[in-house]
């Protein structure tokens, strides 16, 4: 066996290929297409993946400047200013940067617009930063004071973003105080992409009310310290309310951030690129059949048999390689369009401001077309080594299509792949990501084709003792005597369609359950929404004028902030909120609280990611204390990925000292008209933070809601259309293949006086049956796949759970447009072969 | 110096794989440049004989050489690497590629052979002017007629000047006047190279050219 | 060095808070006025000196403390206001090496981070540090990536008070003035830091301490000053403000025996001749590295031949937003000390 494997004389081989693309181009382009497509989609979104990811970790890093270390605030409250020193006389500590990192708001009055615009605000020490982030500080034109009260520094997208230019007055608020600066310079080197303007440590503190505070500590370590050394030193000196973060956590991170998307897509991607990689198996294994007496003859003629297996490997190759190389082009052209229409988290809401650029990256377009190729190679395996082994003195003698209805195909291996794709499903998370349900899904998908001649002859079975009509009857007797060719058919139909369907069926259930939860989290009339009130929000004064606008019938204040659990993960929302067991999605059981403890309710995210269940206790950071909390239960929350913590509101302002709240949900008096009551609130407001103030009524909320929904999964709607197309483009591919194999058997039925139109109904007919068994097939196999989506790559990934909905209305208009495309295509196909002349084909030996 | 054998087979036996045994102690010797016909009824064995002596079967017993080579014992590669540079074959069915050119079909066993791509070619198109079909060397298939089809395939057995040519039923598919003319045609060809020519055959026309004729039965083969 | 200072205060608006007049006949009172005076402008605590290896040889050194007070809003409570800025500059004159090695420290004051005493000399910037001890030695450690060194400076002569009691001219105007005293013929002993390796250096040192909050006059573009520790105990010290002529806007300096015989010397008692020109590769500029003095003392004229440790003592600070400048240890027969010379490579930006 081994020395068998020789390359074929090449220009046999040439002459071989070349000739075969000459007479059957069709094969050769719809070949390359269907891997061409599974590139390029992979390609895309790992493109589009790959810049959204650079760009974000670009923006950390901007904000970030280059510290070795930094110090975080779990909550924008921040942590006691004393710790500066301490660290900064840590050992190993080279230097210390003390920040106050605030969100700011250019105000609508100054810039023009209607929306203020944010932006990052940095308190900066420039002596310090100096040493630690260089890429922070501004270097004014005109040598002005670094410690200019009045001077204020904006990278250029801060400066894009307000409309400004060097020298402008700019007004910025925050922490309900506005307060004016002069453009003193531009910050060259944070990039283009991030909004963010520094001013001095000191006015920062004292202009929007951080006295004794910081955010952050920017740390440079000494040169050849041992750094996990330093970084225990550094820690132990860290109060509750403060992280030890490094470059490596915070990559993490903001990684975590879009991991799962981005996993998610790509696995897509790569299933797209399967779906390609059986319709070349189906094309080349039917091109094989076909020319099986063809191969006969070089073999006679003194091909060994390694050679004819390498020559039909490398015909598969270069169909592959062309493939892959259009792949390439069309997913650059792919993510280059989905980032401009879509924006570079593809709709997935994960990127905040800022532009992305497209980068092309020539290894994962190697990468990609390797795999793509890799696809080709590994589908015309099976049919090539079947060329080899046949042997030839037979071959030779026998035009194609040697099938045998004795022959029973074996359900087993079917059953076992799909058995091992079951066992994989109840496998844990890999990493944060559900790689055994991927592989659950490719198994029960490998599973379900392999089972296909089995499942073709048992749906067949019953009909084989129906009396049809002649042409009926001989479309029956043919897919029923050769499971194997319609199994070679269907497994395009059935591969593209059990996944559409398993996405669909997932869609269509996370969105009904996102549906359901926000009618569930929107009981009230209006909510109001302050935004960037991570300093501050609305003070009990503000409270009181807001609960007493006239038509408001009932009004419940909320405050959230972000809150860092760990380094290396993306901060929770902390919120406080009257009576949460009551207003809440609670899912499972709540637990009663033990006397004199708080009652914490933790979104189903935090169960996954903090490994956390209903009656554990935690700690929060609030306050520069670890306050401990009783879990009394868990709710459903689909709006933030990396969890959310529910307090009482007296229990959170008792833990964290703050009395303003950020958010409010309005029940209106009856006969109130919702856009006059949001007008008298606005005003009473104020100016100031009135322009931060974002009022919504439930019904426009659900609708944006909805949208970013459909909006992030347009790429995979996208996905869906294209797996249809893949499938019936193979299944046309497939027909018109085996019909032209058979043109010898309709040459024959027509001699013995079978009329044309009854040929094209059998062959309409052999469609139709194939459309339906592969639509059965699909939608059952479809389904079983769908609930791997649903109770294991969602959890496991996005760390949520759905109730399955069935979108019957698709299935039936994908049933019957299956099914008809299928006949279309076969009955089309079938035309071209019986037009042939009928004497002809008789006569011709293949 | 004399040359060995076209083909020597040695007291070869085969039965079929329901147990009916076709033949068995098989003798059979083909002098390089003679022209041997092997009859026999339908089903008799004779195509296996055929493919037997091209290494395409394995015998139950008995030595089958070519050109002095033996088959025997060897891996169905090697077999194949004898087959190539030492037979040559004429089918019923003719067997030309539709999708190569006349030159391609031709020079075929040659490049298989990795002989020189333009050189192969070239003999080909020698080969082509042979076979009384000059000029015609890109043309396909498809425009030519059943004889036709068969020069082609007469030039392509011969353009590696095989020692040994194997024809199963080359007229079998043929008018009786084009056969004829093709049989003439492979008789001064077969000539020309001083190859031995196996021609298994119903026509008594065909066996007319044979230098012998042996009738292929269960006990061997027999003089007529 | 002096002019880094100089420069950083230069970085400050036009709009600065009411600083302090240098007024003439204010007595000094020590150890008082060895501590810090934050309401002046600025301030130094100015150390320079020769430094005596194991093996004998010899090496330049200098370490200065600045203190800048920018203009702040008083009302600012946050404890990061930058009501003062300090500063400390070191450098290292090997001849072995032929070029100046140094290093610096920069921070606002606060958090016991970046501290000045106003009671004594007791100054802390991150790691670096210069204290007094209550019998009148000085203490300093610097610490850089070249090098770094512990000293410990004892007077062996009480205060100097330069000008006029203290009250030092600068510029024709009465309010172009600072407070200067100097300690000269501080004795030297301490510990000196290079590539891991510690040596016991032993050596002569001189402390300028000055303070003002308006140092140089506007048409100046540039200096000279020269402090010498004569091998008799006497203490001459020099200096020169030049226009951009570069003849002298003001001249002054001091003589003082060892017995404490003082004479202060008016702009017409000195005069400099610059002598040889070393011109620097690094930067193009062209420095009187060896100038003749000549100064009128008691009526005789006294003239001193100077002679650098080695030419290249230039310090290029612009990467850091500093200026040009030559400074380095000299010898004069009978004497050695420092000498600085700036605004040679461009003009003093006012």
């Amino acid at each position: 066996m081994t020395a068998a494997w020789q390359p074929p004389p090449t220009t046999a081989a040439r002459w071989m290929v070349i000739g075969e693309w000459r007479a059957h181009p069709a094969r050769l382009v719809i070949g390359a297409l269907a891997i061409a497509v599974g590139v390029a989609l992979g390609f895309a979104v790992h493109l589009v993946n790959q810049t959204a990811l650079a760009s974000f970790d670009r923006a950390v890093r901007t904000v970030n400047g280059a510290a070795d270390l930094q110090i975080r605030a779990a909550t924008p409250a921040g942590f006691a200013e004393s710790l500066y020193p301490r660290i900064a006389r840590t050992p190993g500590v080279a230097a210390a940067s003390p920040v106050v990192e605030i969100v700011a708001f250019a105000s609508a009055s100054t810039t023009g617009t209607a929306n203020p615009a944010p932006m990052t605000l940095l308190g900066l020490d420039v002596l310090r930063a100096a040493a630690v982030t260089p890429s922070l500080i501004g270097l004014p034109p005109d040598r002005s004071s670094p410690f200019d009260p009045d001077a204020i520094f904006l990278s250029r997208a801060a400066l894009t973003a307000a409309k400004k230019n060097l020298g402008d007055r700019i007004t910025l608020t925050a922490a309900n105080t506005s307060r004016s600066f002069t453009i003193a310079g531009i910050l060259a080197n944070t990039g283009n992409d991030q909004a963010i303007a520094v001013i001095d440590i000191a006015d920062a503190q004292w202009r929007f009310a951080q006295l004794g505070k910081l955010q952050r500590i920017d740390i440079r370590l000494a040169q050849g310290m041992n750094r996990a050394a330093a970084m225990a030193a550094i820690n132990a000196r860290l109060p509750a309310d403060a992280r030890l973060v490094s470059p490596e956590n915070a990559q993490a991170s903001s990684d975590s951030l879009s991991r799962a998307y981005r996993v998610n897509l790509e696995m897509l991607a790569m299933v797209a690129l399967l779906t390609g990689g059986f319709l070349v198996y189906s094309a080349q294994s039917l091109s094989v059949a076909r020319r099986r007496p063809q191969f006969a003859l070089l073999r006679v003629l003194g091909l060994r048999p390694g050679a004819l297996t390498v020559q039909i490997v490398l015909e598969g190759a270069i169909v592959g390689l062309i493939g892959a190389g259009l792949g390439i082009a069309i997913g650059y052209g792919l993510a280059d369009l989905a980032v401009t229409l879509l924006g570079g988290d593809l709709g997935g809401g994960l990127l905040g401001r800022g532009e992305v650029h497209l980068d092309f990256s020539a290894p994962a377009a190697l990468v990609f077309a390797m795999i793509g190729i890799a696809v080709a190679i590994a589908s015309s395996l099976v049919p090539a080594l079947e060329a080899a082994r046949a042997k030839p003195a037979i071959a030779l003698k026998n035009a194609g299509d040697t099938t045998d209805p004795r022959h029973r195909p074996a359900g087993w291996p079917g059953l076992v792949l799909l058995g091992l794709g079951g066992l994989a499903a109840l496998g844990p998370p890999i990493a944060e990501l559900p790689l055994l349900g991927y592989a659950a899904m490719a198994l029960l998908l490998a599973g379900g084709v392999a089972a296909m001649p089995f499942l073709a002859r048992a749906l067949l079975a019953p009909l084989q003792n129906l009396s049809l009509p002649a042409p009926l009857d001989l479309a029956l007797k043919r897919l029923w005597g050769a499971p194997q060719q319609a199994a070679v058919a269907l497994c395009g139909i059935v591969a593209s369609t059990s996944l559409m369907v398993a996405m669909a069926v997932m869609v269509s259930s996370f969105r009904g359950s996102v549906d359901d939860w926000l009618v569930q989290i929107l009981p009230s009339d209006v909510y109001l929404h302050i935004e960037g009130a991570e300093t501050a929000g609305l003070d009990p004064t503000a409270q009181a004028r807001l609960a007493a606008t006239p038509g408001v019938a009932k009004i419940r204040f909320l405050r959230q902030i972000p809150l860092r659990l760990a380094a290396d993960r993306a901060p929770v929302i902390l919120t406080g909120q009257p009576d949460p067991a009551a207003s809440i999605p609670l899912i499972g059981r709540t637990i009663p609280v033990p006397a004199g403890e708080v009652a914490a309710y933790i979104s189903e995210p935090m169960v996954w990611l903090y490994n956390l269940k209903p009656g554990d206790r935690m700690n929060l950071p609030l306050g520069g204390k670890s306050r401990p909390v009783f879990i009394a239960g868990v709710w459903r929350d689909y709006a933030r990925q990396f969890g959310a913590i529910t307090l009482a509101d007296r229990d959170f302002t008792a833990l964290t000292g703050d009395r303003t709240r950020s958010e409010a949900a309005i029940d209106t008096a009856p006969g109130t008209d919702p856009a006059k009551l949001i007008t008298a609130l606005r005003q009473r407001l104020g100016p100031v933070i009135g322009a931060q103030a974002m009022f919504a009524e439930p019904r426009q909320m659900r609708a944006v809601a909805l949208s970013i929904f459909d909006r992030s999964f347009a790429i995979t709607y996208a996905l869906e259309a294209i797996a249809i197309v893949i499938g019936l483009v193979g299944v046309a591919a497939t027909f018109s293949a085996q019909t032209l194999a058979r043109t010898r058997e309709f040459g024959m039925l027509r001699h013995i006086g079978v009329r044309r139109g009854q040929i094209m109904t059998m062959l309409a007919a052999e469609g139709a049956l194939l459309g339906i068994i592969g639509v059965i097939a699909g939608l059952a196999l479809g389904v079983l796949m769908s609930q791997v989506l649903i109770h294991v790559v969602n959890p496991q990934s996005f760390h949520w759970t759905m109730d399955t909905r069935i979108p019957w209305p698709l299935f039936a208009g994908l049933a019957a447009a299956l099914t008809a495309a299928a006949a279309g295509t076969a009955a089309l196909a079938g035309r071209r072969a019986v037009s042939a002349d009928a004497i002809r084909a008789v006569r011709e030996d293949w | 110096m004399t040359s060995p054998p076209a083909l020597t087979v040695h007291q070869l036996a085969k039965s079929v794989p329901g147990g009916r045994r076709l033949f068995h102690n098989l003798d059979l010797t083909v002098a390089p440049g003679e022209i041997v016909a092997i009859m026999g009824e339908s089903g008799i064995g004779k195509s296996t004989l055929l493919n037997l002596v091209a290494g395409l079967d394995s015998a139950d017993a008995g030595t089958i050489s070519i050109a002095g080579q033996a088959l025997d014992d060897r891996q169905d590669d090697a077999r194949t690497i004898i087959r190539r540079d030492h037979v040559g074959f004429v089918f019923q069915a003719f067997h030309i590629l539709p999708h190569l050119t006349l030159a391609q079909n031709i020079a075929l066993p040659l490049v298989l052979a990795r002989a020189d791509t333009a050189a192969s070619l070239a003999r080909a198109i020698t080969m082509l002017a042979n076979v009384g079909l000059p000029g015609r060397g890109g043309d396909y298939p498809a425009q030519l007629s059943g004889g036709e089809l068969q020069r082609i395939a007469i030039a392509r057995a011969l353009i590696h000047d095989p020692a040994l040519i194997l024809a199963d039923e080359p007229t079998g598919n043929l008018d009786p006047e084009t056969a004829e003319r093709i049989l003439s045609l492979l008789t001064t060809q077969v000539r020309a190279s001083s190859a031995g020519l196996v021609l298994v055959t119903h026509s008594d026309c065909a066996a007319a050219i044979a230098d012998r004729v042996l009738v292929l039965g269960p006990t061997g083969l027999t003089p007529r | 060095m002096r002019i880094l200072l100089l420069a950083l205060a230069l970085l400050l608006p036009a709009a600065a808070p009411t600083y302090p007049v240098v007024t003439p006949g204010k007595p000094f009172a020590f150890p008082r006025d060895h501590g810090a005076h934050p309401t002046f402008r600025t301030e130094w605590w100015y150390v320079t000196g020769w430094l005596k290896t194991p093996e004998g040889k010899d090496l330049g050194f200098q370490v200065t403390f600045f203190r800048t007070r920018p203009p702040t809003d008083p009302a600012n409570p946050s404890a990061f206001a930058p009501g003062q800025i300090l500063f400390a500059h070191a450098a290292l004159s090997d001849p072995a090496l032929g070029k100046l090695q140094h290093s610096q420290r920069i921070a606002r004051a606060g958090f016991g981070l970046a501290e000045t005493s106003a009671r004594t000399t007791d100054i802390v910037l991150d790691d670096w540090r210069m204290k007094r001890t209550p019998d009148g030695r000085i203490r300093t450690s610097i610490a850089g990536s070249e090098f770094a060194f512990e000293l410990t400076l004892t007077p062996s002569q009480p205060e100097l008070l330069q000008g006029d009691r203290g009250y030092s001219r600068k510029g024709p105007a009465p309010a172009d003035a600072s407070y200067y005293y100097t300690l000269p013929h501080l004795k030297l002993a301490g510990t000196l830091t290079r590539a891991g390796t510690p040596v016991t250096v032993t050596g002569q040192a001189w402390l300028d301490r000055e303070w003002s909050s308006n140092y140089l006059n506007p048409r100046a573009v540039g200096w000279d000053w020269l402090g010498l520790n004569m091998d008799d105990g006497s203490a001459l010290t020099l200096f020169r403000i030049r226009d951009a002529k570069g003849a002298a806007v003001w001249a002054g300096g001091s003589h003082r025996t060892r017995t404490g015989q003082q004479t202060t010397l008016a702009p017409s008692d000195v005069s400099f001749s610059p002598g040889r020109l070393w011109r620097s590769k690094a930067t193009g500029a062209s420095y009187p590295v060896a100038p003749t003095v000549t100064v009128m003392l008691r009526g005789k004229p006294l003239t001193l031949r100077i002679k650098p440790l080695f030419d290249n003592q230039e310090l290029d600070s612009r990467g850091g937003g500093g200026p040009v400048y030559w400074e380095g240890a000299v010898t004069v027969p009978g004497g050695r000390g420092y000498l600085e010379l700036t605004g040679y490579q461009s003009p003093l930006k006012m």
